[in-house]
């Protein structure tokens, strides 16, 4: 319901840590840069990325607090957690299993 | 989960449930500034404000539907809603203040029905020893053909203990026995309790004393040498306001001085259920306090007196330690054949204990019980009904409800909720009512020598589990109505409401509500009528030598070992005693007795073989409940004696041995023979032979529960008692005598002490009125409460049914039916539930009676007087309660009903 049916089951929460891995990010600007990073590849409606970010926060990955952005107003922060960076790892060695898998498979039917 | 995580996520849970509204205002503060910016965002791409403002919407896919997603995954979405529904339940019940009432009523009368009973169960048979990890402490007990729960003599126990590898420790203690206490050595002494104990007591029970220490295990191995005492808390407490400084001080026990070493922790209070011991004093000061002066504590091996209790080491089983036990007590039997042989010994856990065969407490804590379970149980009935009539009310509600997309395990929820609000509520109510029950219980007194504790008490354990069934008879009256209110068909119920013709299986189920109520309050009332005919019956037979001393005869107790007075000594001061009270003007009669019949002591027992009787081939001496008493005796207490002879003053330690006994040991013994000239062999084949030389009528002889029995009395001139109690005949209030009495006393020794005085009256109303009294009504109330609730019920669910047919009714009597053909239509059917109900509260009441006639009244056959009470009784009431609300139906003018909605 809140994932988009082209993206693969737990793919947001992997790009949604990899990308506060890099910085912490409020959620406009964690938008924006899925749209820039997938190069509008991967539709990530804008309506699930909420959802999912509060998600990941209660799981314990990420964390929130209030700032100023540069242009002076408050806004939410997430920032990846200790526990987060280590999912992280864990989903992108998993991610890095499957997608080997799936092209070794991709290419075995082309042959 | 592991703790990290945890760490990271237990503060948002919490957050998100108390500081609910922040958490809101931030998720919306947090998607304005989404939405702001994507809105800034469309407008320069050259969108005019609103449509950029719709595009930023559109993006979000269903901005409400998003908030609800960002609240799921709080993860409290169970606890938050739970709130919700609770207002809303609070809110809806409120709308019917009537209804609610009821139910609240109805829940509250079961739940205190249940706490008394669960509070008497709890104390009796379930609550722990008071003694840290009281799982692992059984009881080692002796057995012998006849007793199954038997002691161990002194000896016994240190071969036990010295030999047994399944415990940490086996210690052993006697039961509460009298001691005459004086703080000082001049003052006169007053009766309390002690136990004697083992010198490993405190030690292996682990249990450490608040003041000073327990025993060291030097202080019990030289018999006499010691005289040291640990007192109890709450004696500590009344007698020495708390003193601190009590250990070192010495007191006088029984005559001795014995130095205070400590105070025993609160709460302790042994391992009885009833005793509160105010002194522990080891085993090796038997000697001032010894119960059997033709025994020696410390060498008979059949001097049996010690409950030995045992901590099973870690990893032993029970069956292990039984079998060890039972080696041992093989070599018992071998070693010492004379007082051993037959004998056996195993392992008890605590409840075993408690649930011996031969106590009534708490079997009747058991029937107490379940029947006021049914009484729950007719509670919830009834409230089920209730809330079943309240649900299809509000069918167009639900319907709503549903069409706008509730899920229906949502209403379920929230329906139960509504059931839980009322269950509690019920609950609270029902605990106060059940305190009142307790407390009642509390100041039900006994007359016995040392204060018997009462050990009922609302605790946190009788709280818990009250409150616990609450719970649960919220699920079991809720469940159903919930489960069925939610099974709307979507447009009947939007379009008519509540005039729904309902199917076959909800008639079903309410009609069976109906017949379990009946069957159930049937089966209590006839269960509480059992019990009061039972114990009418029971007290019935055997009690006319009372009618008449209870009115005359005065009780004193004596212990000359109190004033240190040795067995000679002993009998010179009985003789003297009982000579000059006689001569006392104003004194009809006088005599001795080691316990006068209704008394609250057990009674000895006396082993014998009859001569020219045929012993039954596998036990060699048969036992018989017995008394001591001298010539006055039968006199005084008013039995009569129905052959033969009474005692005489020369039936003395000189002369020949004699013995009377009663018509039930005559007749059992000697069947359609004379008893007179016959002998008995006291002890076994070859005791001392005795010659009976009269035989006394049957009475009652004290315990609430038992049949008929055989009864021996032998003078006290050949078989010297210590402890005896002096009794005094007047012919008019006994009371007066005391004076006379206590100056007899003071003329023989001014140090003897009066352990205590009452009027045999006042054991009378104990053993006889009081005592069943109490049962009676405590299971009276039960079937009481069962009959309102029941006839409440019955009332609610005729009421409901004629209202619901009102339009149908008003049809009918439109179309020519006349008031009593309406009649006849709501009430055949209400008669028809009523029978069905009767027949299975019938089987059920056989059932009742059956149990409790093996449990408690020895009895057998049914009592067919009770049921032709109660049975027609019971249809006369719900006949009644049917009636009124059919007569109301059948009143009703036509055009009314037709347009009533």
């Amino acid at each position: 319901m809140s994932r988009p049916a082209d993206l693969v089951q737990g793919t947001l929460d992997l790009l949604l840590l990899k990308i506060l891995a890099l910085q912490p990010l409020h959620g406009w600007a964690i938008s924006l840069r899925l749209r820039s990073l997938s190069s509008d590849v991967l539709q990530v409606s804008e309506g699930s990325l909420y959802p999912a970010l509060h998600k990941l926060e209660q799981e314990g990955w990420i964390r929130s607090e209030w700032k100023q952005t540069e242009n002076n107003r408050k806004a939410k922060f997430y920032s990846l957690t200790r526990l987060g960076r280590k999912q992280l790892e864990a989903e992108t060695a998993n991610w890095r299993r499957l997608s080997t898998a799936i092209s070794q498979v991709v290419a075995l039917s082309e042959a | 989960m592991r703790p990290e995580h945890w760490w990271y996520t237990a503060p948002l849970r919490i957050r998100s449930i108390f500081r609910r509204r922040r958490v809101e205002s931030e998720m919306e503060e947090e998607l304005r500034f989404h939405l702001e910016h994507r809105i800034e965002e469309g407008i320069a791409n050259g969108l005019s404000p609103e449509d950029a403002r719709r595009a930023a919407l559109l993006a979000m896919g269903g901005l409400d539907q998003r908030k609800e997603e960002i609240r799921d995954a709080r993860h409290v979405h169970w606890l938050t809603d739970f709130v919700d529904d609770l207002r809303y339940a609070v809110r809806s019940l409120r709308r019917t203040p009537g209804l609610t009432a009821f139910i609240v009523l109805t829940i509250a009368l079961g739940v205190g029905m249940t706490a008394t009973p669960l509070s008497m169960l709890d104390a009796l048979i379930f609550r722990p020893y008071p003694v840290p990890r009281p799982g692992q402490v059984v009881t080692l007990v002796s057995t012998s053909r006849d007793n199954a729960f038997d002691s161990f003599s002194y000896r016994e126990y240190r071969d036990i203990r010295d030999h047994a590898r399944s415990y940490d420790g086996v210690v052993a203690h006697t039961a509460l026995t009298t001691v005459a206490f004086s703080p000082r050595a001049a003052e006169i002494p007053r009766i309390r309790g002690a136990l004697l104990v083992s010198g490993n007591f405190f030690r292996a029970l682990e249990v450490e004393p608040r003041l000073g220490r327990g025993f060291r295990d030097d202080e019990d191995r030289v018999p006499g040498r010691d005289a040291v005492v640990v007192l109890g808390s709450d004696f500590w407490k009344s007698e020495f306001g708390g003193d601190r400084s009590v250990v070192g001080r010495t007191i006088r026990l029984n005559g001795r001085d014995f130095t205070v070493i400590g105070v025993a922790p609160d709460g302790f209070t042994s391992l009885y259920i009833f005793d509160r011991p105010d002194f522990y004093v080891p085993l090796a000061m038997a000697g001032s306090f010894t119960t059997n002066p033709k025994k020696s504590f410390f060498s008979d091996r059949d001097d049996r007196e010690l409950t030995v209790r045992a901590r099973l080491r870690r990893g032993t089983r029970l069956a292990d330690a039984r079998s060890e036990l039972q080696s041992l007590a093989r070599n018992f039997a071998r070693e010492y054949s004379s007082t051993n042989r037959e004998r056996g010994a195993t392992v008890r856990t605590m409840l075993e204990m408690r649930t011996q065969p031969g106590d009534a407490n708490w079997k009747f804590a058991v029937i107490f019980t379940t029947l006021a379970f049914v009484v729950l149980l007719v509670a919830c009935t009834n409230a089920a009904g209730l809330l079943l009539a309240r649900a299809r009310a509000r069918t167009r509600e639900i319907a709503v409800r549903l069409a706008i997309g509730a899920g229906r395990f949502r209403l379920v929820r929230l329906l139960l909720t509504e059931s839980l609000v009322l269950a509690l509520l019920g609950g609270v109510c029902g605990v106060a009512i059940g305190y009142l029950g307790i407390a009642a219980l509390q100041r039900f007194s006994i007359p016995a020598e040392i204060p018997v504790r009462i050990p009922f008490r609302m605790d946190e354990r009788v709280l818990l589990a009250s409150l616990g069934f609450s719970v649960l008879s919220a699920l079991f009256c809720g469940l159903a109505p919930a489960l069925q209110g939610t099974r709307v068909e979507l447009v009947n119920g939007l379009k008519a409401g509540d005039v729904q013709e309902p199917g076959r299986r909800r008639l079903w189920g309410r009609n069976a509500l109906v017949v379990a109520q009946v069957a159930m309050s049937l089966m209590l009332l006839a269960a509480s009528f059992l019990m009061y005919r039972g114990f009418r019956h029971s007290l019935s037979e055997g009690l006319d030598f009372a009618t008449n001393t209870k009115d005359h005869v005065l009780l004193a107790r004596f212990d000359p070992r109190l004033a240190q007075y040795d067995p000679a000594k002993t009998q010179r001061f009985y003789r003297q005693l009982v000579e000059r009270v006689r001569e006392k003007p104003g004194i009809r009669t006088a005599a001795l007795t080691q316990n006068p019949p209704l008394g609250l002591e057990g009674w000895d027992l006396v082993t014998f073989v009859p001569e020219n009787f045929e012993m039954p081939r596998d036990r060699d001496v048969l036992s018989s409940r017995m008394d001591t008493i001298d010539e006055g005796y039968f006199e005084t207490i008013g039995i009569p004696l129905v052959r033969g002879r009474g005692f005489r003053s020369s039936d003395d330690a000189g002369a020949p041995r004699v013995a009377i006994v009663n018509e039930h040991f005559a007749q059992h013994y000697w069947p359609g023979a004379d008893a007179i000239g016959r002998r008995i062999r006291l002890g076994g084949p070859n005791g001392e032979p005795v010659e009976i030389v009269g035989v006394a009528q049957n009475i009652h002889y004290g315990d609430t529960f038992s049949g008929r029995t055989d009864f021996v009395y032998v003078p006290v001139a050949q078989h010297p008692v210590t402890r005896l109690v002096l009794m005094v005949r007047s012919e008019g209030d006994p009371l007066q005598l005391l004076e006379p009495v206590q100056e007899v006393v003071r003329s023989l020794d001014p140090n003897m002490p009066i352990l205590r005085t009452m009027s045999y009256a006042e054991l009378y109303r104990y053993s006889v009125v009081v005592g069943p009294g109490v049962a009676i009504k405590l299971v009276g109330t039960l079937g009481a409460v069962a009959l309102v609730l029941a006839i409440a019920g019955l009332y609610g669910l005729v009421a409901y049914n004629v209202s619901r047919r009102t339009r149908e009714i008003g049809i009918r009597m439109a179309i020519g039916a006349r008031p009593r053909d309406v009649l006849r239509l709501v009430m055949g059917k209400g008669l028809t539930l009523v029978v069905i109900g009767t027949v299975f509260g019938l089987a059920m009441g056989f059932g009742v009676e059956r149990l409790m006639n093996s449990m408690l009244f020895s009895a057998a056959g049914t009592d067919v007087t009770v049921y032709l009470v109660v049975v027609p009784a019971m249809l006369l009431v719900t006949m009644l309660a049917a009636y009124f609300p059919a007569r109301r139906a059948a009143r009703i003018p036509p055009t009314l009903a037709l347009r009533y909605e």
